[in-house]
């Protein structure tokens, strides 16, 4: 193991395989790395330059099992929710409510967009080392393996983390503008994606009397508010009263995260390989 | 107020890696900026003749940089502008190497630009920042709070971008291209209203170019017309006013373009990712050749490239490159080509103002006018960047310097324990061996007391002395891991071995101490991280390996001990968590995801051992400071951290005194992909004066009491002399600001005190009243446990760093002579330190330049030739009525020497004070002082005066 054992001739032996791993194994991985990644990043479907509308839509239908109090048709096309459909049977009057994205509008999906991109700068840093390219020490690869991992583990940390929002932001965000008929003041909408699902959640208000004799004290930021929550906003006070949390799987998104967890796996292996042979002697830091 | 701390650093023979990822010239063209992936930035001197010399070194990001902008108006201040990967940003003066102001904001930022618009704007002007967010993000340049954001119709994250200012149409713009290739252009100059009042505001103009991964757009400021985009495959020119294309020109295959500049009219310069650089002329190809013709509309002129010039790095090529451009049309200032690259290296080309081919037409390559990378600074200043022991290994055995792989300062002891990559352990004295490397005293090297331990085959990859830290582990402990996967329990007194562990699972990365709320039978055990992401937990007293946690895929980023149900938890870079039982050994369970961050988030409150795998030095910090850690819990914590608000810390409360408090402390410091330590000597000013005091107290009572008049005010006015000259040293060394102000404030003090001559009771009652100042605090800390004679050592130590050798002879023989302050063997590397997390080093080279001329053994630790100057001038007036009495100067000297040496460090320390505090007071100080010195002038104090105001 140590450095100072080794002799001349197996010394020599272990330099002939770090070579072969710098110029052979090394651009095997990196191939092997990027076809993954090309993968993935069809599966995100970016509109490619020229072929405007080129990724296709998808529907999903978003309902709570066994309840038909809400349930949601949503559109996606590419990092974007193109349409979205939404029934809702109030509890109280049994009154059916529809809501219809407008025509004009369209609903980012932060989280895709920013993982698509966090994946494409992963495959640019590959590309810049093609087959030509000659590693000469072990922590080039090292750095390169660094910077790849980082963009692919931020990609997979947006789709697995959604953002945790306070519910005035929600009630302040552009969604609730985006429905025609207007959303009524008691309803708030929220999309995101956790893991490999779209989620929508609704949350149907109350309004709290500011005779109320309740102890306000407003929620702060989470992914999913329970019922009870209480936040201020343009000066009335409300309280959740309903939340109805509806989801679906996304398979590409599923695979896209695979891809992820796979070609993340790889890099370390290449990483590792790599560091096994500082054991034996102190290849050059650059 | 900042901490009074100068710090020393001791460099090795190798220079810290500096990978750079960000490379600028500020608009003076005298400095370089480098950010790197180790995080550091670099300051380098550019002369006029395009010579490039490293200068400072800037520790606080913990990431690595991923772009460098000005951030004021560079005439005004010369403030940089750095933003990591982990989203923290630093405001630097890069002529003082201090960090002005510092955030972290949950942005990665690609680019940063600043803006100005001086007649509408209030402040100091915004940041327009971009990168993995959506759209533009504006920052406050001078607290770097987040104004606002330019939004856009559909949001992305930009790629490039450019500030179009054009007088033609009186309104600044902003163009930038987003990811998926669709250019937008904001107006700025209009909207400045609207941003101040947090409306919303949306891009004027959008149109999608159809190129992917744009890299650069930039407007010809010369034409106002021409808008040039490179994109990784092709570069484009476009026409500002209606967008239409003009020409477009693909790259060579294999290569990808990264950036581009406008040189002039119709004459571009664009670069390549490795490392290429082609300059181009746009000529005119008439109305002929137009690519629109059947749109029906006035056909489109259309330009063509010819390629004029090129360069290019010949060898030693290490991706990624990151390449610049600055173009200065004003004299004395070039138009420079810069590049940085993954090895640290820097190329400067200097292109012509009129570039122009070869005369067959050929393009002719510009030759490249200046490489240089840091370890070409070490190679030539070798005597400074002399390892902390290499002059041990010298001595004793002939083996060519032993690289220090990893070392610790154990303060209590004053012990250094250094591992080497021959896997030898030297222990010595902290304070002895920087004396003995600084020095010039041939005594001290021989005979240095050191204890070599045997026992690591290959190079020692860890350190570790548990009772440091924690009372309950033996104080003879000294844990050492090694490459060869052993981990080996000294015993520092004796140095024999009390135990091997034997892991076999490759080169030990890590050795932690248990937290101490564990339980009673785990009270003397620590952790081992080995390379192959395995966790040993090693029992120190059984001399047993408890248990070896061998399933991990990724590396260990923490871990933690829950002592209730015995369960070992690591936390794995790709966010898994395996859970181990001690006694077992089993995994109990391995989790991923949200469930993953819960048990780490619920362990939280118990103790954690390791922080983050990436940053040992950082980590180092925080494994030390518990408190401070958990309180933070973020990973921004930088690697002086921990000894600096350690020092601070117990400065605050020297009352209830847990620790014994050295005045003098070593720091190792090891950098991301460097084997090699260096070393950074603190000193801790305040705190060596009051001890140094506390002695003489007793001992120096009622010797006010002098037969010799004449000596005494001989001796008064030499200290004076070299007051004078140090403390214009101190503030280069010390704030390395040379703003003028600065030195007049020390000018001038030093003139109030040579001029009123006082009777020596009034010199003594300052001391007093200082004495009873300080005595308050020395009280209440046990003085016993501080060593006076090592207070003394270190104080004059401080003193030979600080003392401008060669100036004087006589004052240099008197120092040596009489006070016992050594002479420096070479100049040393000072600190700055900004605050408990950001600090700058001096690299060697710093203006080496400057002492050059002279000779080198002669003049050592001299910043600038003006210092000379200075003290010539004052050696001429004063000469008349000094240099009379020598005889009986001796023995005075013989008995006061301690007192002198306080003397001198009281006033280092009360400058400190001054230039501590707030800004305001200073200048007040100033002021006042400046107009005390004029008064009763001695002719050369006013020459001083002047000249130090032209400074």
């Amino acid at each position: 193991m140590a450095a100072a054992m080794v002799s001349s001739a197996e010394r020599a032996v272990l330099e002939e395989e770090f070579k072969w791993l710098l110029q052979e194994e090394v651009h095997a991985v990196l191939k092997q790395l990027q076809d993954i990644l090309k993968e993935a990043s069809h599966r995100f479907a970016l509109p490619a330059g020229g072929s405007e509308g080129a990724a296709k839509q998808e529907n999903f239908v978003l309902s709570v099992a066994g309840m038909d109090q809400v349930k949601g048709v949503l559109t996606l096309q590419g990092d974007a929710l193109c349409q979205a459909d939404l029934n809702l049977k109030m509890p109280r009057s049994n009154q059916l409510l529809h809501f219809t994205f407008r025509e004009d509008k369209q609903w980012k999906l932060q989280q895709i967009q920013d993982a698509r991109n966090h994946v494409n700068q992963a495959i640019y840093l590959l590309m810049n080392r093609d087959v030509n390219y000659h590693f000469k020490t072990g922590s080039e690869v090292l750095k390169l393996m660094d910077a790849v991992m980082l963009q692919l583990s931020r990609a997979r940390n947006r789709l697995t983390t959604p953002a945790t929002l306070t519910l005035p932001e929600i009630a302040s965000s552009g969604l609730t503008k985006m429905f025609s008929p207007a959303l009524p003041p008691d309803i708030l909408v929220n999309f995101y994606i956790n893991l490999n699902k779209l989620c929508l959640t609704v949350y149907q208000l109350h309004v709290l009397q500011p005779s109320t004799t309740k102890n306000f004290k407003p929620a702060g930021g989470s992914i999913l508010h329970n019922p009870g929550a209480m936040f201020e906003f343009g000066n009335q006070r409300y309280e959740v009263s309903h939340v109805h949390k509806m989801e679906c799987v996304v398979p590409w998104l599923n695979d896209a995260l695979v891809f992820f967890t796979v070609s993340l796996q790889l890099c370390q292996q290449l990483k590792d390989k790599i560091s096994v042979f500082s054991s034996y002697w102190n290849y050059k830091p650059y | 107020m900042r901490l009074s701390i100068p710090a020393v650093a001791v460099w090795g023979r190798t220079a810290p890696s500096h990978s750079i990822t960000a490379i600028m010239i500020t608009d003076d063209q005298q400095t370089i900026v480098t950010g790197s992936q180790e995080g550091q930035i670099c300051l380098w001197d550019l002369s006029s003749e395009l010579k490039i010399s490293s200068k400072e070194i800037l520790f606080g990001h913990t990431a690595s940089v991923t772009c460098l902008a000005k951030a004021r108006e560079f005439e005004k201040q010369p403030y940089v502008v750095s933003a990591t990967e982990n989203g923290e940003m630093c405001v630097w003066n890069v002529t003082s190497g201090l960090c002005i102001e510092k955030t972290k904001l949950p942005y990665r930022h690609t680019a940063i630009y600043y803006y100005h618009c001086s007649f509408r704007m209030t402040g100091e002007g915004w940041l327009l920042c971009f990168g993995e967010y959506q759209d533009v993000l504006i920052i406050d340049a001078k607290t770097l709070g987040v104004l606002h954001t330019l939004s856009s119709q559909s949001s992305d994250w930009i790629n490039c971008m450019c500030i179009v200012r054009s007088a033609r149409i009186q309104e600044d713009s902003l163009v930038a291209v987003s990811v998926t290739g669709v250019l937008k252009a904001w107006d700025l100059s209009s909207s400045l209203t609207s941003i101040q009042e947090r409306q919303n505001v949306y891009e004027k103009e959008s149109k999608s170019l159809n190129c992917m991964n744009c890299r650069a757009i930039r407007f010809c400021t010369y034409t106002e017309r021409l808008l040039l985009v490179v994109s990784s495959r092709c570069w484009q020119v476009y026409d500002y006013c209606d967008f239409s294309l003009l020409c477009t020109e693909f790259c060579k295959s294999g290569q990808c373009f990264a950036g581009g500049e406008v040189l002039a009219a119709y004459r571009l310069i664009i670069w390549t990712e490795d490392g290429y650089s082609y300059i181009y002329q746009l000529l005119n190809s008439g109305l002929s050749k137009s690519t629109y013709p059947a749109d029906g509309k006035v056909l489109k002129e259309t330009v063509y490239p010819h390629l004029l010039c090129f360069t290019d790095v010949k060898e030693n090529k290490s991706f990624p490159f990151v390449m610049g451009f600055m173009n200065e049309r004003k004299e004395p200032f070039y138009k420079i080509l810069f590049s940085g690259e993954a090895s640290g290296r820097i190329t400067l080309w200097h292109v012509p103002d009129v570039p122009a081919s070869t005369f067959d037409g050929s393009p002719k390559e510009i030759p490249i006018s200046t490489m240089w990378t840091l370890q070409d600074n070490f190679n030539k200043a070798h005597s400074v960047s002399e390892g902390i022991i290499d002059h041990l290994c010298e001595s004793k055995d002939g083996i060519e310097n032993a690289v220090v792989t990893s070392s610790v300062y154990i303060p209590s002891l004053d012990k250094l324990v250094c591992g080497c990559d021959n896997g030898k352990i030297f222990i010595t004295l902290g304070l002895e061996t920087a004396r003995a490397r600084f020095l010039e005293n041939v005594s001290l090297k021989g005979n240095l007391p050191h204890k070599v331990l045997n026992g690591h085959s290959s190079r020692v990859t860890c350190l570790l002395y548990p009772h440091g830290n924690s009372v309950r582990f033996d104080p003879s402990w000294l844990l050492s891991g090694g490459q060869d996967s052993t981990v080996i329990c000294w015993d520092i007194f004796t140095g024999k071995i009390l135990h091997r562990f034997s892991l076999q699972s490759g080169p030990v990365t890590e050795l932690l101490r248990s937290p101490d709320n564990c339980k009673l039978q785990y009270h003397s055990v620590v952790c081992c991280v080995c390379s192959d992401h395995s966790v040993a937990v090693l029992h120190l007293q059984k001399k047993v390996c408890l248990l070896h946690a061998r399933k991990h895929l990724f590396p260990v980023k923490k871990i933690k001990f829950d002592p209730t149900e015995n369960l070992l938890i690591v936390g794995c870079e790709d966010d898994s968590v395996y859970v181990w039982e001690v006694e077992t050994g089993t995994l109990e369970r391995h989790e991923t995801g949200e469930i993953a961050k819960a048990i780490l988030s619920s362990i939280e409150d118990s103790e954690h051992l390791v922080a983050d795998s990436l940053h040992p030095v950082s980590q180092d910090s925080r494994r030390n400071k518990n408190v401070q850690y958990k309180s933070s819990s973020s990973y921004k914590r930088g690697m002086m951290s921990y000894n600096l608000t350690q020092t601070e810390k117990s400065s605050d409360k020297v009352t209830d005194n847990s620790l014994i408090l050295q005045p003098f402390t070593v720091l190792p410091v090891k950098t991301k992909w460097n084997d090699e330590n260096f070393h950074v000597l603190l000193f801790d000013l305040e705190k060596l004066v009051d001890i140094l005091l506390s002695s003489q107290l007793c001992g120096l009572k009622s010797s006010n009491s002098f037969h010799n008049y004449d000596a005494l005010e001989r001796a008064k006015s030499t200290t004076e002399k070299r007051a004078l000259t140090l403390k214009r040293n101190k503030t280069a060394g010390f704030t390395l600001s040379m703003d003028g102000q600065v030195d007049t404030v020390c000018a001038n003090q030093v003139n109030i005190d040579s001029n009123a001559i006082r009777p020596l009771e009034e010199s003594g009652g300052i001391k007093r009243q200082k004495k009873k100042k300080s005595s308050r605090k020395t009280k209440t800390q046990p003085s016993g446990n501080i060593d006076v004679n090592i207070t003394t050592d270190t104080a004059k130590l401080l003193l030979s760093c600080l003392l401008p050798w060669g100036v004087d002879k006589e004052i240099d023989n008197l120092c040596v002579g009489q006070l016992d302050i050594l002479r420096l063997r070479c100049p040393v590397a000072f600190g700055l330190v900004s605050n408990e997390s950001h600090f700058s080093l001096m690299l060697p080279g710093w203006k080496c330049t400057d002492g050059g001329v002279l000779e080198e053994h002669t003049l050592s630790n001299l910043f600038s030739k003006r210092v000379l100057d200075l003290s010539n001038k004052y050696l001429a007036a004063t000469e008349g009525h000094t240099g009379e009495k020598d005889g009986t100067v001796n023995n005075v000297y013989g008995t006061k020497g301690a007192e002198i040496i306080f003397f001198l460090l009281s006033r280092i320390v009360l400058i400190n004070r001054v230039f501590n505090m707030p800004s305001a007071d200073t200048s007040q100080i100033e002021s006042l002082e400046e107009r005390g010195g004029t008064k009763n002038i001695d002719p050369c104090a006013a020459k001083d005066c002047a000249s130090s105001t032209k400074l």
